[in-house]
């Protein structure tokens, strides 16, 4: 058995220890966890940014377009000084301005008008056959937004929409939450398969 | 030793349940959805050569799900003749991503370079995936092991996404949702989802509005992919363990509900 299988299957039942309560062999693998994830994100975010992105290009290639990003990037570390703290405020506002002014169009379009367009659909067919599904579309979509508008009381005819939305909202967030118990069991299956299959040897 | 609590047997019954289903290696008669039959469609009428860009955009919390679901996906890929060029937006993914091509690759003997390449993590997933559909060069100078961008075959015929057909996410949160609103809005690139089971609410709407052109979603999706290629990858191994903790969640539920209405009924409270 290769050691790195060993090595998983004992830190995989260090983990699931946790099931019975906490100890500290579930804490050595937590913390172990936590300090190998971090130390790989540091090494990836090294070489593949760091140093491929803006070192080699800086000095090899004398990009000195590059010298922008690196003293932004130099910036950030003022914060930790009191006196220069202030100085970190230039590359965090131009990281909020480019972000806000990158993400707010493309949120507008994809979240809000991509998907107000797709939920106005033919709500019957060329033939004249009522289109069910585009019809359960409206109707949820309708009265889901009658339960989150406030400046009505939810009584009497507006109140059976609004209760009708509740409705839909129920189904979306059971739907959800199995499709969330699925995500989760197949993590553990999976865990499972590893300790019974390539750990354990107890099956094929 | 501390007295078992109810917490305690609740987790001993779904290891049981899951023990014995998987020493069991029964493999469950899948009906393939039509999620599922989408995206293998969509693979299968590619051209053979046609280059598609992986994405891998998952930690490595959620490799038991993923895993599979990529080794389908990618299996069916490579067995098509198609391109596959690697790429990363998350960096615990990078090195997952990287082991998972090379094994689907060694499978059929594919070489390095001539029919895929990894390039590796990039930071920042909007400004990596807005970079890319200007230039995949300027974005990624070297790939994942440090070599130039030119230097491969593979790489020199593809400048941006008008040479990709498609870009294949595979994910465990909503970064699939920036490939849409980012590479499909913007450069009209065609987006496919192979997501865990947890995010497959997320992404209805888009596939609804065909912003996503298909989806595939959690061991379910890799089970019924694996049917269609007609090859295991532990999705399908997996399924009756699955069946059976469902039954044994929704078991517990009912009793649970049995358990309050009667207590309740007596004037003991929950």
């Amino acid at each position: 058995m290769e050691a790195g299988t060993i090595v998983a299957g004992i830190l995989t039942l260090a983990i699931l220890s946790f099931l019975y309560r906490d100890n500290p062999v579930y804490k050595m693998a937590e913390y172990l966890l936590i300090g190998v994830s971090i130390g790989y994100v540091l090494v990836i975010t090294w070489t593949n940014t760091l140093v491929s992105l803006l070192f080699e290009p800086l000095w090899t290639d004398s990009n000195l377009w590059l010298l922008i990003p690196f003293v932004l990037g130099l910036l950030m570390w003022a914060r930790f000084h009191r006196k220069t703290a202030w100085l970190s405020r230039i590359p965090i506002g131009f990281m909020i301005g480019s972000g806000a002014g990158v993400a707010i169009p493309a949120m507008l379009y994809g979240r809000t008008l991509k998907q107000m367009s797709a939920t106005i659909t033919p709500l019957m067919d060329s033939s004249g056959v009522p289109d069910l599904s585009g019809l359960i579309v409206i109707i949820g979509l309708l009265t889901t937004l009658s339960y989150f508008y406030f400046s009505r009381e939810h009584k009497g005819y507006f109140g059976g929409l609004a209760k009708l939305g509740t409705f839909f909202l129920m189904i979306f967030f059971g739907t959800t939450f199995g499709y969330t118990v699925m995500s989760r069991m197949s993590t553990f299956i999976g865990r499972m398969e590893f300790l019974l299959t390539d750990f354990l040897r107890l099956t094929n | 030793m501390k007295r078992l609590e109810a917490r305690h047997w609740t987790f001993l019954g779904l290891f049981v349940v899951v023990t014995i289903t998987m020493l069991l290696n029964i493999k469950l008669e899948m009906k393939v959805s039509p999620y599922t039959q989408d995206m293998y469609t969509y693979i299968e009428s590619l051209p053979e050569g046609s280059v598609l860009i992986i994405s891998f955009d998952h930690e490595a919390s959620s490799l038991p799900e993923i895993r599979p679901i990529a080794l389908a996906v990618l299996r069916h890929a490579f067995k098509k003749g198609h391109k596959l060029i690697g790429v990363s937006l998350l960096a615990e993914g990078t090195l997952i991503g990287y082991r998972l091509m090379r094994q689907t690759a060694d499978e059929l003997d594919l070489e390095y370079g001539r029919d895929y390449a990894y390039l590796g993590f990039r930071p920042q997933y909007i400004a990596a995936i807005l970079a890319m559909g200007e230039s995949i060069q300027q974005t990624y100078p070297r790939d994942y092991l440090g070599a130039p961008y030119e230097q491969f075959e593979l790489l020199n015929t593809v400048e941006n996404y008008n040479d990709v057909a498609a870009v294949i996410s595979i994910a465990d949160g909503s970064l699939t949702t920036h490939w849409i609103e980012y590479g499909q809005a913007r450069y009209g690139v065609k987006v496919l989802g192979a997501v865990t089971a947890a995010m497959v609410t997320t992404y209805d709407p888009y596939l609804a509005s065909g912003q996503m052109y298909a989806m595939m979603g959690g061991l379910r999706g890799a089970a019924e992919y694996e049917k269609l290629i007609e090859r295991d990858g532990g999705g399908a191994r997996g399924m009756l363990a699955q069946s059976s903790a469902h039954l044994y969640v929704i078991l517990l539920v009912v009793l649970g509900n049995i358990v309050y209405f009667v207590s309740r009924k007596q004037g003991g409270g929950s």
